[in-house]
């Protein structure tokens, strides 16, 4: 009894309540503007590579992953067979088992269908509030699946919307939304940097992002640069002060 | 055109495959015992993805583009505040392309 594992430890201090469901839907809010652009942009892109309504709408429930879905409509309007569409998909959620390796410690505390369910909704942006608000404390596993829904409502919505409208609405690049999730990984970055992180892993995910750039295709950079940081973090010697959890 | 037609197998194969990599990391990292090293790896990882989305972006980007990474980057250690660091990043963008036209 008087033995407390850590794993016991973070078992009982995970909750999962409406409350939390309810802070990381209204935390992620920002994000939703461009989630509802991004999937009004693929639905204008499907009806424009020949997929019905239906079919635009379908493959954003089913896969749920913006830079999937646009490079699946490519493969499937060029002719790509099963195979290959599904691997083209497969290499650009690589990133996606890094994103849930992250969210281990703080699923685990909650019941499996939760915390899979959670999982069904697990994307780029939602991920990097998870990661930012659990840094600034929050335990609440309700979190994860809140600002989930966020991001998933409006692709849904946006989808149908751009699908239904086709090339009614305003130029998304003039607005330059196709920019933003990279400015807001650009000032996440600049933020994390300024936290004392393990820079050598840095360094090393740099040289390897730009590397995969240079002799892969789209969605390998991220892979790379993650497998990379994660692998020369593991072989430094742990630092109480590393990085942001 | 058939409402959803030979598709629905491409795509519910698509599905499964996408939501076997959001499930795989999680569950994998149930079979691996979370020692000190493993947690500095993980905490290594947004940084490292971040960098992973930024950098390409960076190293091929438009003038306009770097510029608007470099005031994200700028605002946010000004304000402290990622949201506003991103739309700063994005005015920059869209106005420097509507210059550009």
């Amino acid at each position: 009894m008087t033995e407390t594992s850590s794993q016991v430890a973070q078992a009982q201090s995970t909750t999962f309540t409406q409350a939390g469901v309810r802070r990381g839907f209204i935390t992620s809010q920002p994000l939703a503007l461009g989630s509802l652009m991004y999937g009004m942009t693929f639905g204008i892109l499907a009806l424009g590579s020949g997929l019905s309504v239906v079919e635009a709408v379908f493959m954003s429930l089913t896969i749920y992953s913006g830079s999937a879905q646009t490079a699946a409509v490519g493969a499937i309007s060029v002719g790509a067979g099963i195979y290959a569409t599904v691997a083209t998909v497969v290499l650009l959620n690589a990133r996606y088992v890094l994103y849930g390796a992250t969210l281990r410690p703080w699923l685990s505390g909650t019941t499996t269908f939760k915390a899979y369910s959670a999982l069904y909704l697990l994307g780029d942006g939602n991920w990097v509030v998870c990661m930012k608000a659990r840094a600034a404390g929050e335990s609440d596993a309700g979190f994860v699946l809140g600002s989930g829904l966020a991001m998933f409502f409006p692709w849904m919505a946006g989808t149908l919307v751009g699908a239904l409208t086709g090339g009614w609405i305003p130029n998304p690049r003039a607005l330059a939304l196709d920019f933003f999730l990279v400015a807001f990984c650009a000032a996440m970055m600049a933020g994390m940097l300024r936290a004392r992180p393990n820079y050598l892993a840095a360094t090393a995910a740099l040289v390897a992002a730009l590397l995969a750039d240079r002799f892969f295709s789209a969605g390998w950079p991220i892979v790379a640069a993650g497998a990379t940081g994660i692998l020369t973090a593991y072989c430094c010697k742990p630092r109480p002060s590393d990085g942001i959890a | 055109m058939t409402v959803l037609g030979d598709k629905v197998l491409l795509f519910l194969a698509l599905g499964l495959s996408t939501y076997g990599c959001r499930a795989a990391g999680f569950w994998l990292m149930g079979l691996v015992k979370v020692t000190p090293r493993v947690e500095a790896a993980l905490r290594a990882a947004p940084l490292a993805v971040m960098i992973g989305i930024v950098a390409p972006a960076a190293s091929r980007g438009s003038a306009a583009e770097i510029a608007g990474l470099a005031a994200s980057a700028a605002v946010m250690l000004w304000r402290r505040s990622d949201l506003l660091a991103a739309f700063a990043g994005l005015l920059v963008v869209a106005g420097l392309r509507a210059l550009a036209r």
